[in-house]
């Protein structure tokens, strides 16, 4: 018998609460499938026909590494920041939007327990995703996995990284032409940037500390390093900018469900 | 005996610097039926979502059953199902599932949310309906799911933001006899109404809200019972002209 509304029981996590947030995203997914996946598996698809026969040939190895190989961490990275950015983003702004996100803001779910209920679909797309593109390449033979715990460690923290900053935009947007403004203005160009096509040594001199400034340079480098094993910056900095970006942004976002900031009136 | 409500000068004032709720304190007792009245714009609504968590009070106090609704906003909201005037549903959902996701974020389990939504689905006929999107339905249907979804977790205090806009006379008869039914279980109800003949019917105790205040409290027989009755007592309260005066 339901007994939640039994005032003498003590309230714990609300697991059911958790899994429910992922359940209703599933299924928002489900009714998506060619923008949430099939979009991403076609687009990295193209780039392992053009990098692995028609470019890649005319390029020599870097590192040891054929050209695909080189730049299929990065193509997969990106998939994975777009998907995560969007999955936050579109998420929040719709139910804001069509204002039902008032059926969370009624229900016993804290603040916390909001913000891991949408990483945790933002982390379950971008895996997915992930996966997808990571198995073409192993099945067109363009790639491998070195550390396996380093990868999911990347796949599942730049997830999350941009899971929370897609929440602020999300929380932020009052259109949806700013919702698509960091993608046009600041993600797509920095991840192009950040080393997914190139080396930082194929960058002319006065502009390499470009790449060094550019957290996706830090990203792509370690996805790289788990996959190939191929790496330009220790992959203890890039770890310790993750972790720190995280915490950074997690407390942002906290600050700003506790404040009511896009949810409340 | 703790009261189910307890409001101690609320104030709400929006961003834009909007006073939507200027000084109310009211308080309603466990098992009561509480008619929220006022023209549009009082503050019913936006003292309505205070409560529910939908909007931040500006000042003042509101506990549900003894429990704060801003300090322990959890163990508060558990106890309380909102209906609200606007369809704030996901329209490319079906009335199942928008009732077994609030049910889920309530906590419920995965058996007890499907008796309770069979119930509820059966309740309000929504049986032939039950798998249509959201935004396919009518007006009415659109209704009965929102009700249902309020009434997904038995709450023990029901916030109805006028019900019945809208809908039928048959689904409102309805309504009228199922709320009748779970108030005399013992549940405590609030609602808003634009309809007095529905809050007349329904509810032993009213207050009237009026710019952010409430001009005028009492039991609905006080109030019904003044000359020219419950309309008359609401135009007075609120400052409009009684036909009688409009009419000279």
């Amino acid at each position: 018998m339901w007994r939640g509304n039994d005032m003498n029981r003590p309230m714990g996590i609300n697991w059911i609460g958790l899994y429910t947030m992922v359940r209703r995203e599933a299924s928002r997914m489900a009714r998506i499938p060619i923008q949430a996946f099939v979009a991403p598996w076609i687009s990295a698809l193209l780039f392992i026909f053009i990098f692995g026969s028609v470019v890649g040939g005319r390029i020599s190895q870097i590192g040891g590494h054929k050209y695909l190989e080189f730049v299929l961490p990065g193509v997969l990275m990106l998939n994975i920041v777009n998907a995560a950015f969007l999955q936050a983003s579109t998420a929040i702004y719709f139910s804001r939007f069509i204002k039902f996100v008032e059926e969370m803001l009624v229900a016993p779910l804290s603040y916390v327990e909001m913000i891991i209920g949408s990483l945790s679909v933002v982390v379950l797309r971008s895996t997915v995703t992930g996966i997808g593109i990571l198995l073409m390449g192993i099945g067109f033979g363009a790639t491998h996995i070195e550390s396996w715990p380093m990868f999911l460690f990347w796949i599942v923290s730049v997830s999350a990284i941009f899971g929370l900053l897609g929440l602020i935009i999300g929380l932020w947007s009052k259109s949806f032409e700013q919702l698509n403004m960091p993608v046009v203005f600041f993600l797509t160009p920095l991840s192009m940037i950040g080393g997914v096509f190139n080396t930082i040594s194929m960058l002319p001199a006065k502009l390499q500390w470009l790449a060094y400034i550019n957290p996706f340079f830090y990203f792509i480098n370690g996805i790289r390093g788990a996959m190939i094993g191929f790496d330009e910056a220790p992959q203890k900095l890039g770890i310790g900018l993750t972790l720190l970006l995280l915490v950074v942004l997690g407390g942002t976002v906290w600050r700003l469900y506790s404040k009511g900031y896009g949810l409340r009136e | 005996m703790t009261p189910a409500l307890s409001i101690s000068h609320l104030r709400k004032v929006y961003r834009s610097g909007t006073v939507a709720v200027e000084d109310i304190s009211m308080t309603i007792p466990e098992g009561e039926f509480f008619g929220f009245l006022g023209p549009n714009g009082a503050g019913k609504s936006t003292t309505i979502h205070c409560i529910t968590g939908v909007a931040e009070p500006s000042a003042g106090k509101i506990e549900i059953f003894g429990i704060d609704a801003v300090k322990n906003y959890r163990e508060a909201r558990r106890l309380v199902g909102l209906c609200p005037q606007e369809f704030n549903v996901d329209p490319f959902a079906n009335p199942r599932q928008i009732v077994d996701w609030m049910g889920g974020y309530f906590g419920m389990g995965a058996k007890a949310r499907k008796e309770r939504i069979d119930y509820l689905i059966e309740r309000f006929d929504l049986v032939p309906h039950q798998k249509k999107q959201f935004r396919e339905l009518s007006g009415g249907l659109k209704r009965r799911v929102v009700l249902a979804r309020a009434l997904i977790n038995d709450p023990k205090l029901i916030i109805l933001d006028e019900p019945t806009a809208g809908v039928d006379v048959e689904l409102r008869r309805v309504l009228w006899r199922y709320l009748a039914e779970i108030n005399r279980d013992g549940r405590t109800i609030l609602l808003t109404s634009h309809y007095l003949e529905e809050v007349e019917r329904l509810c032993r105790q009213v207050a009237i809200v009026n710019m952010g205040r409430i001009v005028r409290e009492g039991t609905k027989d006080e109030i019904a019972g003044s000359p020219g009755g419950l309309e008359n007592a609401y135009l007075i309260a609120t400052g409009a002209e009684p036909d009688h005066v409009a009419g000279q």
